[in-house]
Order: structure tokens, then sequence, then C-alpha cells
């Protein structure tokens, strides 16, 4: 497992990144945040991270399309990504990430960090 | 020959009485001859008058034989196109009254000239021609039928043709009486004519009604083509707005919605302590803001959730879908609930799971509500949760041991904002009214017994579902043009 692993958080709303980026930096994760689905494509492209975190309704690119774009760049589209849902989107539809995890909001940081942790561990023992 | 398919238009009842008039005259005929022959025998052989058969025998095979030639005819009208069957006909019809009228003169020659009562019988044409065709025209051939009985009358008179004696009937020699011959003629012309009149106005007040009923109905047609169309257009407004409603519904629920969702999880990190150690009485009231923003979210989701059943958006998350799955997913997130509180939460499943056709994420909804309200009332025993499946239906039971449901509250129960008379626990009183609109948007039925049949305590809530496809509101295909 690498050291200090990078977590990409791409969300519109600042509070709830604040919120994430703090319980993340707190497991010594390095965050780096994104408000929208373009600068969190470029910021992907640039960082290469080993998780990305991405809230589903965002204004000027939503996450279906975010994730459409993600998956058709080669050096993106393993990574893995835990998806933030309000309960009335999407659970209806199927989420087109290769790996997935769904977190539905209110989000309570706890969660985030164990989902976190899981799905690294996992990511990691695949390699 | 085959006959040619009617084309698509009417015939005018001018149209429709000169066919009428073409087909049944070829069967009367029939009738007629029938009759002349019955009459003949009778005459002769019954009441042994005397003349000579040969002749009325011989006339009546001649028209026989033309009637078969006219109903080769006929037929042959039958397959013309209204429009062009006016024309024919009319020719069709002269050439039989003509041949008819001719007929009966001949006939009537060799049974005794205007001796023979029978004479009258030009009324039946006269009548039969009355009532089909147009005034001026029926007085023209009643005209006719009147100059031939007259020019008969006359060449017997004149001793131009022989005239027949009706033997043992009348005198031999009222055929050569002036008097006694213009007295039937006038007498035969008397009723014709007055049959002509009666019939003419009748039948053509007949026809003048029957033209106004067709013009009443095309006008009431029209007025009922233009109503449609007015409301027609007035549903495609109104699913227009409404279509609008629904996405600005969607707007206003993320703009409400996120401000909180973002707040609870800012009160969250805090009571997690990742800002630092918080006292009791900070932990408290945190908590407190918690509860409240969280019940004011849940008011908001279930508000903003109703127009969105009812308008019949979730038909489009709808797929064929395992029962199982939903019951097992909702059950899961409730099981640490009921731990806390101590009870058996029981889940009795088929080992195939039934499949229906809907939204997994809305029918999880319904169970969770029902599962959670079973759980939040009872305070000792079990929950249960059975899926049992029929031919035509799936069906799910909760059934708990809980406080049950009062009769009064048993009828009002899915109604909006309903709060129980023994509520204890908070909540909008939405949920139940949300799962009713739900299971009914899957074509299902929802209903609460309590107590229980089996058990004779607590609540049983029953949910069907049809197995076949069924959307309520059948809005999945667009709909740019809306029609009734």
């Amino acid at each position: 497992m690498k050291q200090r692993p990078k977590i990409l958080v791409v969300d519109d709303d600042v509070d709830l990144v604040t919120v994430m980026r703090g319980a993340l930096e707190s497991k010594s994760y390095e965050v780096i945040v994104a408000y929208n689905g373009k600068e969190g494509l470029e910021k992907a492209k640039k960082e290469k991270p080993d998780l990305v975190i991405l809230d589903i309704l965002m204004p000027v690119m939503d996450g279906f399309t975010f994730a459409d774009l993600f998956n058709k760049e080669p050096s993106l589209a393993k990574i893995p990504v835990i998806a933030l849902t309000s309960f009335s989107e999407s659970l209806g539809q199927p989420f087109p990430f290769e790996v997935c995890e769904y977190i539905v909001k209110p989000l309570k940081p706890k969660e985030l960090i164990a989902k976190v942790e899981e799905r690294l561990k996992r990511g990691s023992s695949q390699t | 020959m085959l006959p040619k398919e009617q084309s698509a238009t009417e015939y005018t009842p001018e149209e429709r009485a000169l066919m009428f008039r073409v087909m049944i005259w070829v069967s009367l005929r029939w009738l007629a001859i029938v009759g002349i022959v019955i009459v003949t025998l009778v005459a002769t052989k019954a009441f042994h008058i005397g003349f000579p058969t040969l002749p009325v025998y011989a006339t009546c095979a001649a028209i026989a034989l033309y009637n078969l030639f006219l109903l080769r005819q006929s037929q042959r009208l039958k397959a013309e196109e209204p429009g062009l069957v006016v024309k024919k006909a009319e020719t069709f019809g002269n050439i039989q009254t003509f041949l008819d009228l001719a007929a009966l003169t001949v006939l009537l020659h060799f049974t005794g000239g205007i001796e023979n009562p029978f004479i009258s019988l030009y009324l039946i044409h006269t009548i039969g021609i009355s009532i089909v065709l147009p005034k001026r025209r029926a007085y023209e051939l009643t005209t006719l039928a009147i100059l031939m009985a007259t020019l008969l009358a006359f060449l017997e008179y004149a001793e131009v043709i022989p005239h027949v004696n009706l033997q043992g009937f009348v005198l031999p020699y009222r055929y050569s009486e002036l008097s006694r011959v213009s007295g039937v003629l006038a007498a035969l012309a008397a009723l014709v004519y007055a049959g002509t009149y009666v019939t003419t106005a009748v039948s053509g007040e007949l026809r003048r009604r029957q033209r106004e009923v067709v013009k009443l109905r095309d006008q009431l047609l029209e007025k009922r083509a233009m109503e449609l169309e007015q409301t027609s257009r007035e549903i495609a407004k109104l699913e227009e707005e409404r279509r609008h409603f629904v996405r600005f519904l969607g707007v206003v629920a993320h703009d409400l919605q996120s401000p909180l969702v973002a707040t609870l999880s800012v009160l969250s990190y805090i009571l997690d302590g990742y800002t630092g150690q918080i006292t009791d009485g900070q932990r408290d009231l945190m908590q407190r803001a918690v509860r409240r923003i969280d019940g004011l979210l849940t008011l908001i989701t279930d508000l903003l959730d109703i127009p969105r059943i009812e308008t019949g958006q979730i038909t489009r998350e709808m797929r064929d879908i395992s029962l199982n799955e939903v019951i097992k997913r909702s059950v899961e997130g409730l099981d640490s609930l009921s731990k806390q509180k101590g009870l058996a939460l029981r889940v009795e499943l088929p080992q195939i799971s039934p499949k229906v056709y809907g939204s997994s994420r809305r029918l999880q909804q319904v169970v969770t509500n029902l599962v959670s309200n079973a759980i939040n009332y009872t305070h000792e025993g079990m929950v249960l949760v059975r899926a049992t499946e029929s031919d035509s239906e799936v069906r799910l039971e909760v059934i708990d041991s809980g406080i049950g449901i009062s009769p009064e509250d048993l009828p009002r129960l899915f109604t909006d904002f309903f709060r129980g008379s023994n509520v204890e626990i908070k909540g909008t009183g939405l949920g139940l009214s949300i799962s009713k609109r739900i299971v009914e948007a899957h074509g299902g039925r929802i209903w609460a017994e309590s107590p229980d049949p089996e058990t004779n305590k607590g609540s049983k809530f029953t949910v069907t579902l049809p197995k076949k496809r069924i959307a309520v509101h059948p809005e999945k295909e667009e709909q740019t043009q809306v029609g009734l």
C-alpha cells in the first residue's frame, strides 16, 4: 500500500467538501478537491488519485456525464469510485462505473471513512 | 362475376330509393306471375269464366323471361359505385316500368280489357313509381299508364284488335259502349292520379325528413369533432403544464435539500469529534438540531415525492425486478433498529424470488416504511415479513405484535398527514400515504388489519402486486399528440 493514498473529492457543495476533507485528512489521506465535473476530470488526469469520491448531481457536468468521460480515459478507468447520492436519485439506474459504491446523503463522516478504507484495501489487494 | 368493393361514400336518400325500386321490383314480379297464374286458374276452373288461357300463360312466360334478364342487370347495378348508380338505375327503372305497364296492358287485353276489374292493377305500378320517383316523373309515368289503358280500350272499341270476352262474367258488348268505356277509364284515371298524388306527397315528405336527419347528424358530428379537438388541445396544454411543474419540483427539491444535507453532514462531523472534544451539553443540543433538520429533510423529500409519484414519473424507473432482493435490502437496513428494541425480525421468502414489474427503489421505500412502522410501534415480540406468490399476484405481509391500530383510525390510516390516536413516534404522517400511492402506481393494493387475524394481536399490513405488467400512469411513451 502506497504512503498517503490520494483521494479526489468532486462535489459542488463547499460545506460538504470541507467535512469530507477534514474527515479524510484526519486519517492521513491526501485530498484533492474539485467543485464540478469538468474540474474533476482535469484534476483526475493530472493527479491520478487512488480513489474518487463523486457527487452525482452537480452543475456544469453531472455525475453520469463525468462517469462516461472518466471511463473513456484509459488512465482513469481503473480508479475506484464512490458515488454520493441523495435518496431521491439514481438507485433505480445502474451506475456506469466499473467499480463503484454508493453513499447516501446526508453524509456520516464515519461511514465515509469506513467505505474509503474498505475500498482502498480491496483495490490494493487486487493488484 | 365478383362485385367490386363498395366505395366509402354514402348513397343519398334519392339514390337509395332508386336502388330499392330496382331490386325489389324484380322480386315482386315473380310474385305477380304466380298471382296471375293462380287467379287465372281460379277464374277459369272455379268460377268457370270463359276466356282463352294460353295467351295469358304465354305472356306470363314472357314476363318471367324478361325478369330473368332484369335480375342479371340488377346484379350488375349493385356493383356500381354510388354517384354512377343514379343514372343507370334511372334508365333501368324506366325500362322496367315501361315493360311492366305494357305487360299489364297485354294481359288485360287477353282477359277482357275494360271488362276486367283487375284493370285497377295499374294502381300498383303507379304507387310503386310514386314512392321512389320525384313528383314530375311520377305523374309522367302515371299518365303513360292511363294512355296505355286508353289505347287498349280504344283499339278494342274501334275493333282494330279483337276483344276477348269474359264469358259468364260480363255481357260481351260493354266494351263497345262509349259510356261504359269512358266510365271505366275515367274511374281508373281518378284512382291512379289520386294514388300518385297521395303517395308522392307522403314519399316526398319522408325523404325531406330523411335529408334533415342527415343534415342534423352531420352538424352534430362536426360540433362533436370541434369539441373533441378543443378538449385535446386543453389536455395537451395541461400535460405540458404538468411536465413543467414536475421539472420545477426537481429543481426545487435539490435546492431545498442540499443545504439541509450539508448542515447535517457538518453537524455529524462535529458530533463525531473531528473538531475536537465537545461537552455533553453541546452534544445534546447538536443532536436536537440534527433531529429537527432530519425531520424537515424527510418531510421535504416526502412532500416532493408525492407529485412525482402521482404524475407517474416512477413508471420510468420500472422494470422486471426480484421481490426477494427488494425485501432483503430493506430489512438489512432495519436490522439494527429491531435489535436495539429487542425484537425478533423474521423474514419468510419463497425459494424462487417472485418477479414483479416495478421500481426497486420505490418498492424498497414501501417495505422500509411498513417494517419500520412495525418496529416503531412494537415494544416486545416480533415483526414478520412474509412474501408469497399466486398465479395472478404477489403478496407481501408485514405482521407485528405491537400496539395495534384502533378501529377509528383504521379507515383513515393511509390518508395524508394521518397521525394515529395512540401515536408515540414523531413523523410526518406521510409514510403510509406515500406507500399507498407507490403501490397503486404499480397497479397493486395495500391495506391494514388490526389485530392480525392469525395471532389476534398487533397489526398486519398487506400489499398485493399484479404479476402482469401494469403501469397505471402510462407516461413512458412520450405523447407529442394527445388524442382521446
